[in-house]
C-alpha cells in the first residue's frame, strides 16, 4: 500500500511538473511575442488590477447612447480599416485593437453589418499580431455579421471576447496591454461622442455624457500610471491622457441621496430610486476637450 | 526514513486531492455563461461576474462599474439549479450607501433592476445566507 501510495505520488508529481513545463512553455511563446511592453516593474496586485478594470463602463454604451439619441450613423467619425500594417508595434496594436473594437461595436448597433466585417477583419488582423486571435472565432462572427437578425449574438459574442481577451493578458502577466486596449477602446468612444455632439451642440444629454467620462478618466489615469515609469510609451500617453485630465478639471458632478424603494416581480426585484445627480459643463469645457481628444486619437491611429 | 517519506506522500496526496475537489466545486465560469440568456428582453450584455466564495472562506464579493444617468442595468445570479443558492447581491452608490438588493422579504431573487438616475461608481456585492456551494455567477446588461 506504501508503495502504492509512493508510486501516485511520484507519478502525481510527475504528471504535474509535465504540465507545469507545458504551461511554461506556453507562457514563455506568448511572452516572447510580446515586445516592446513589458509591465516587470509595476507592482501593483492583481486583485486592485482587476477591480479598477472591472469598473470601466464598455464603449457600447455611448453607441447604444448616440443610436437611440436619434444620430445617424457616420462612417467618418472611424478609423480607416486599412491601417494595419502601420501599427507595427504591440504598444499601436493594443491600442488600435481597442479601438477597432469600439468601432465594430458602433458598427454592430447601427446594424451596418459589411462595415463590421471590415473592422473584424482588422481586428483578426491586430489580435493574431498580438496572439491573442485564438478569441475569435471569425467563421461564426462573419456568418452572425452578414445578417442583421444575429445583431444580439453578435455583441454577444464580441463583447465576450473582448472580455476574455482582458481577462486572459491579465493573467498572463501582461495587463498593460489590457490597459492600453481599454485606453484606446475609451479614447475612440469619447472622441465619436464629441464628434455627435459636436453636430448637435443642443443635445444637453451627450453634452451631460462626456462631462460624465470625468470619472472613467480617472480609472484610466490609475491603471496607466502603473505602468508610466516602466513604459515610457505608456509615459509619453500617460502624458497626454493627463492634458485631457486637466481639461476636466473644471467639470463638477454632485450627488443627491434618496432611499430606493423596491419592487419583487416574478424573481426579479427592480429599484426605484430617486437620487440624482447633476453636472456642470458648459460648451466651452466641451470644445477643449473634444479638440484634446482628437489629438491623442491622432496620436493612436497615426 | 521510508515510514516518514510515506507519511509525507499520504499527507501530499490527500492535500493534492483535497485542493482538487475544492476546484472541481465551484466553476463560476459554467454559471456566468449560463447567466447571459437570463438577462431581461433588451439588455446588451457588458459584464460577467464570477462569485467564488471557495466553499465559505469568503463572506463577500466585491465589483465596482461606472453606472450612467439614463440608462438601465439588469444584474442577474445564477447557481446551481434554480435558485441562487443563498446568494444575495447588494448594489450600493459611490458613497457606499445601499442602493438595493436581491433579498426582499425573506426571498433570494435572481436579479435586480436598476433604472440609473445618478451617474457614479456603483459596488456590486455578493454575499451568501445559507449557501451550500458558495458558488455562482452573474452578469451585467443595461438598455437606454
Amino acid at each position: 500500500m506504501k508503495r502504492l501510495l509512493l508510486l501516485s505520488l511520484g507519478i502525481l508529481s510527475f504528471a504535474i511538473w509535465s504540465c507545469e513545463s507545458d504551461t511554461k512553455l506556453n507562457e514563455q511563446a506568448f511572452l516572447d511575442s510580446l515586445n516592446n511592453t513589458t509591465n516587470e516593474n509595476a507592482i501593483i496586485s492583481d486583485e486592485v488590477l482587476e477591480s479598477i478594470f472591472q469598473q470601466i463602463p464598455s464603449p457600447l454604451e455611448i453607441s447604444v447612447l448616440l443610436k437611440e439619441s436619434g444620430t445617424n450613423y457616420n462612417k467618418a467619425f472611424l478609423n480607416e480599416t486599412d491601417k494595419i500594417s502601420a501599427y507595427n508595434s504591440n504598444f499601436k496594436k493594443a491600442l488600435n485593437l481597442g479601438v477597432y473594437g469600439t468601432d465594430l461595436g458602433y458598427t454592430n448597433i447601427y446594424e451596418q453589418n459589411q462595415d463590421a466585417i471590415f473592422y473584424l477583419n482588422s481586428i483578426r488582423d491586430l489580435s493574431d499580431g498580438l496572439s491573442i486571435g485564438q478569441f475569435f472565432n471569425f467563421g461564426t462572427i462573419k456568418r452572425l455579421a452578414t445578417n442583421s437578425r444575429n445583431l444580439d449574438s453578435l455583441l454577444l459574442i464580441t463583447t465576450k471576447n473582448f472580455n476574455s481577451i482582458n481577462a486572459y493578458l491579465q493573467g498572463q502577466q501582461r495587463a498593460n496591454l489590457s490597459v492600453l486596449l481599454l485606453t484606446g477602446g475609451w479614447v475612440e468612444a469619447l472622441h465619436i461622442l464629441c464628434e455627435v455632439s459636436g453636430k448637435n451642440p443642443n443635445n444637453q444629454e451627450l453634452i451631460e455624457r462626456i462631462g460624465e467620462q470625468k470619472i472613467t478618466l480617472e480609472s484610466i489615469m490609475l491603471l496607466l500610471s502603473f505602468y508610466s515609469d516602466s513604459d515610457p510609451n505608456i509615459a509619453d500617453l500617460t502624458k497626454r491622457m493627463g492634458e485631457l485630465q486637466a481639461q476636466f478639471e473644471n467639470i463638477q458632478i454632485s450627488q443627491t441621496y434618496a432611499e430606493s424603494t423596491l419592487e419583487e416581480v416574478n424573481g426579479i426585484v427592480t429599484i426605484t430610486n430617486k437620487s440624482t445627480s447633476s453636472i456642470n459643463i458648459t460648451h466651452e469645457d466641451v470644445k477643449k476637450i473634444a479638440a484634446t481628444t482628437a489629438q491623442i486619437r491622432d496620436y493612436i491611429i497615426n | 526514513m521510508k515510514t516518514l517519506i510515506s507519511l509525507f506522500g499520504i499527507v501530499s496526496l490527500i492535500l493534492m486531492l483535497d485542493i482538487d475537489e475544492a476546484r472541481a466545486q465551484c466553476d463560476p465560469a459554467k454559471h456566468t455563461e449560463a447567466c447571459i440568456p437570463q438577462l431581461a428582453e433588451g439588455f446588451n450584455f457588458v459584464k460577467s461576474y464570477e462569485i467564488n466564495g471557495e466553499g465559505g472562506a469568503k463572506d463577500k464579493i466585491e465589483y465596482s462599474y461606472v453606472f450612467a444617468k439614463g440608462t438601465q442595468y439588469f444584474i442577474s445570479i445564477c447557481a446551481e439549479g434554480e435558485g441562487t443558492d443563498g446568494i444575495i447581491l447588494n448594489l450600493y452608490d459611490s458613497n457606499r450607501k445601499q442602493v438595493g438588493t436581491s433579498y426582499t422579504n425573506g426571498n433570494f431573487n435572481k436579479g435586480i433592476i436598476y433604472p440609473c438616475n445618478a451617474t457614479g461608481i456603483y459596488y456590486i456585492t455578493f454575499t451568501f445566507e445559507g449557501s451550500k456551494n458558495h458558488c455562482g455567477g452573474s452578469v451585467l446588461g443595461f438598455k437606454r
